[in-house]
This record gives C-alpha cells, structure tokens and sequence, in this order.
C-alpha cells in the first residue's frame, strides 16, 4: 500500500532550525509564566506554596516569571527581526498563501471544516498553515502585546499611575489574569489536542522539533504547501526536493 | 496484518496500573475535597476567635506567653470589687460576663506607653468614645441593654491576648495572626486583602516584605485610609516610596459588595474595575467554549473517520 511506502515515509522539511528555537524558548517560557503566575493567583492552594518555596520564596518567584517574561518577548523580537531578515535579505514575502496572514481562504477552510465536522464534505485543503495554526500563531504574536502591557502596568505601578487612573493597576490585572487563564486553556487544549491528539500524529507530533513531516502527511494535511513545493516539478516519488538539501 | 486504528489501542497498561486507577482517582477526589474544606474553615462573623477570652486561666499557656514571670497583681491591682473579693463566689452570675469588659486596660500604658497613645489617636479609640456617648445617652432605665454597634469598639484585649499571646514571633506568624484578629470584625477587609497581591504574597506565601494589615493601618493606631487621599499615600510610600500621585487610587479591597454603598469614594473605581473584569471573563469564556467545541468535534470526527475508513 502507498500509505506505507517507505518513500511515502520519508521526511521533508516543515520548519527551520531557527523557528524550531524559537518555538521551543516560547514553550519553555510559557509553561513557567503558567506555573510561576497562577502560584500567585492561587496562592491559597498548598501546591502553589509548594512552587513558591521550591523557587525560594515569593520575590525569586516574582523574578523568575518577569525573566521568563523577558525571554518570550525577546522571542517576539526576534521574530520580528527575522521577518525584516526573511523579507529584505531573502526577498521573501510577507503575504500569499504561504504565510502566516490571513486570507479568504481561510474562512472558506473554517466553512469546510465545519461541513466535514458535521458529516456533509470532505476536509479542508490547508496551506502551509491552517487557520487554527494562524490563530495560534496571532494569539501569541498579540496575546503577548496585551499580556506584556497589562503585566509591566502590574510590574512598576509607582510609575503607571503618575499618567494612568490608579484603577488602571486594578484592570491590568483583571486582563493579565483571564488572558493568562485563556492562554493556558488554549494552548493546554486546543493546541495540544490539534498537534499531538489527532490520529495522525498520535501520541506526539516531532515536527515543530525535528523540523520534518512525512511526505504523505504534508501531502494530506497540507496539499496547499504541498502542491506550490512540489507540484511545478511535477513530482515523481524519489526526487530529492530542494527544501530538503538546504536545511 | 491489521493495522490498529488508534496506536492507544496497541497498548494495554500493566495489570498494576489498571487496579491502581479507581484509587488514583480517589485521591484526586480527595485532594479537592480537602482544598474545599480547607477554603471552608475561617469562621467570619463570629467575633474574636482569636482567643477565647476566660476567668480561667491556664497557667501552662501562660507561662508560654509573653508576660510570663509577671505577677497576677502587677496587672490586676488589689483583685477586689467593691467591699467584695474578686471574683465573689457569692455572686455566680459575674464569671458569666465577659472577663475583658471588667479590666482596666488603661493599665496596660505602664509598660506599653507608646502602643497606648497611639491607640487613642486611631478609629478603634474613636469607637470607644461614640460607643460610651451611646451609653451615657441611653434611657437610664433601660441600662444594661445590648449596644446595637456590630461589634463591641474594641479595647487591648480584643486583639491582644495578656496572658497568652507570645513573644519573639517571626514577622509572618504576626502578620498572619493579625489578619486573622483584625477579620474577626472586618471580615470583607480580610477576604479582599487576602486576594490582593499583598495579603497572597505576605500571607499565603510568607514573603516578610509584604505589607500585613497594621503596616498600611497603623501599628496600634487603626485608622481607616479611604477618606484622606494624603494619608493613604503617605501609608503606599512607606514600601513605595516613588508612588505617583494616583497610586493610593489602586484599590486594595476590591470587593463588589462596596457598589451598594454610594458614599464609597472608591465605588466608581470598583464599577469601572467590575464591568472591565466582567467584559474580559466574557471575552474569554466565548473563546474557550468556541475553540474547545470546535476541537471537541474535530477530534471526533477524525477518530469516526480513521475507525470507518476501510484499510
């Protein structure tokens, strides 16, 4: 059967080494934000205790979320030189159907989801992103915006409320706290469940960190990226594609 | 070969695991049910408990405390009520009232000097003064009558206990026991300063540096910062001391229950605090409800598809 053909199998690359770091700061970074942040909000619980004296203490606990905090919005930064990088130096572009920017086929992938989820199509045919990967790409590119403004508000109130309401504090952590709970109920959930629990990648989805995909999966999950790669050279099984020889 | 559809499927766990998940699960049960009767066990509206306060004294917890090695009669004096022994066996309704409405804690200023002036300058002295205009106003034929204040105004005695509270205490076991005492009457105070940064860092947490209920208040002094923006700035710059003119405006005891009062100086504050903690919840929950059932679906969907699809 194709299915298991051993060329069918083989790997072709899905992420740069560069990306693959940043994906793996951010998820380091991330987890203990999680953990250091909601061993404050949920203080009164013994495991939170627990955390903070394994930190030392309530201020080396503080520090440490504001240095992991530090980190994810260095690799933001980073990010976003890389784009300058991606767009002046490899003449790369910013939009089109490879990229991150969202597109009216996008909405039309939703609508056919949605009809494939209730039985009445076929899956969508995705790009090289689908849109709940776009999703998670703007809800941390954004998300960490919005968490980095209302957790510096939080960081140096003397400061914030010489130009803001003093209430300001107070909001800030209203929207650090229920973003927190969102971002940590997103990724927990449905990131982890899209990635890892679906039945083609069960029990773990290497990609993001080997930076490889079985042809046969980027064929089935993403014929879009497959088709702009492959498709111009019309493709016969053995050829050695050039995304390949360059990583 | 039949390929398995699911790779969970390949694999059975050990007998050992098997037997052991009703148990685990147990445990789980139990950790939360432990967690809710620990959040249970703080007896607001009961007041003082503290410390009971009693004729009778154990002198094995006294001997514990602080004025251990003090006689009886360097507090208590001659011990006589009127022509009478104290306490007069004749009389069996006195060990009845309550022990602290009967001592002169204005003995206390022999040793605590500085503690005493600064009580008479803050609301609890304040309270002890209406609360002995109310007395002398009464119907003097109705004396004895219950004062209708929610709580008696407090003397010495209410917070601090002479004959057991110890000595050489770290700064945290005080602080903790004072959110305990100062709660007993200010239960809302103590449940939003226990949700506050300051009350989950200083209590829960143990960090020394955050600020405990009297480092804001008063240490003996008491007074309430909601009135004088001046005052209650000058109590945020003792710990920050680069405060911004609108710092003391952060609210501290956030509490709705405080919209029902109109006169708070603070209630527009909570109101624009509530409804933007109100629109983010809401923005969240639509989220998460809509990104769970979408993926609720779709793993259903492709598991009903990789189980159908023939091989």
């Amino acid at each position: 059967m194709m299915e298991n053909s051993p060329i069918e199998n083989d790997a072709v690359r899905r992420f740069s080494v560069f990306h693959r770091f940043l994906h793996i700061f951010v998820m380091i970074s991330f987890t203990f934000l999680a953990v250091t942040g909601f061993s404050l909000s949920f203080s009164d619980q013994g495991w939170a205790g627990l955390v903070v004296s394994l930190l030392g203490g309530a201020e080396s606990a503080a520090g440490f979320h504001r240095f992991c905090a530090a980190l994810f919005y260095l690799v933001v930064v980073s990010h976003l030189i890389w784009l300058g990088y991606f767009k002046v130096v490899l003449k790369g572009r910013w939009t089109g159907s490879h990229t991150m920017i969202p597109n009216a086929t996008d909405w039309e992938n939703i609508l056919q989801n949605f009809r494939y989820i209730f039985g009445k199509g076929e899956p969508p045919l995705f790009n090289r992103f689908s849109y709940l990967e776009k999703i998670d790409y703007w809800a941390v590119l954004l998300g960490m915006q919005s968490m980095g403004v209302t957790g510096l508000l939080m960081w140096h109130p003397e400061a914030f409320s010489a130009v803001l309401p003093g209430y300001a504090i107070n909001i800030a952590n209203e929207f650090h706290f229920h973003e927190a709970i969102l971002a940590v109920g997103y990724i927990g959930v449905v990131h982890m469940t899209a990635t890892h629990l679906t039945p083609e990648a069960f029990p773990l989805e290497k990609s993001i960190f080997n930076g490889r995909i079985a042809r046969r999966r980027l064929k089935a999950e993403h014929p879009g990226e497959w088709k702009d790669r492959y498709a111009p050279t019309a493709p016969s099984e053995g050829t050695t594609d050039p995304a390949d020889a360059a990583s | 070969m039949k390929h398995s559809v699911f790779p969970l499927n390949r694999w059975t766990p050990p007998a050992v695991i098997r037997r052991a998940l009703p148990a685990m699960g147990l445990v789980v049960l139990l950790q939360f049910a432990s967690i809710g009767a620990a959040r249970g066990d703080t007896d607001w509206g009961k007041p003082f408990p503290a410390f009971e306060s009693n004729w009778f004294v154990d002198m094995s917890r006294f001997s514990e405390g602080a004025h251990t090695g003090i006689d009886c009669g360097e507090c208590h004096m001659e011990m006589v009520e009127g022509t009478k022994k104290h306490p007069d066996p004749e009389a069996p309704g006195y060990l009845k009232t309550d022990a602290r409405e009967r001592f002169d804690y204005g003995r206390c200023k022999r040793c605590h000097l500085k503690a005493r002036e600064r009580s008479l300058e803050g609301a609890h002295a304040e309270a002890m003064k209406q609360q002995q205009q109310r007395k002398r106003k009464a119907d003097p034929t109705e004396a004895g009558q219950e004062d209708d204040a929610p709580y008696p105004a407090p003397t010495c005695g209410h917070c601090h206990s002479a004959h057991y509270d110890r000595s050489q205490r770290s700064r945290v076991e005080v602080g903790r026991a004072m959110t305990e005492t100062c709660g007993a009457c200010h239960p809302v105070e103590k449940a939003t300063y226990l949700e506050n940064y300051h009350g989950r860092a200083a209590v829960d947490l143990g960090h020394a540096e955050a600020a405990y209920c009297t480092d804001c208040h008063g240490a003996h002094t008491c007074i309430s910062l909601k009135k004088e923006a001046e005052t209650a700035l000058s109590a945020c710059r003792r710990c920050h001391p680069d405060a911004g003119k609108n710092f003391a405006d952060i609210v501290i005891h956030y509490s709705t229950q405080r919209l029902a009062d109109d006169d708070h100086p603070k209630r527009p504050a909570i109101l624009r605090i509530y409804v933007a903690g109100l629109v983010s919840l809401a923005f969240i929950s639509i989220l998460l409800i809509g990104f769970y059932s979408h993926s609720f679906l779709l793993m259903l969907r492709k598991i009903h598809d990789k189980l159908r699809r023939p091989e």
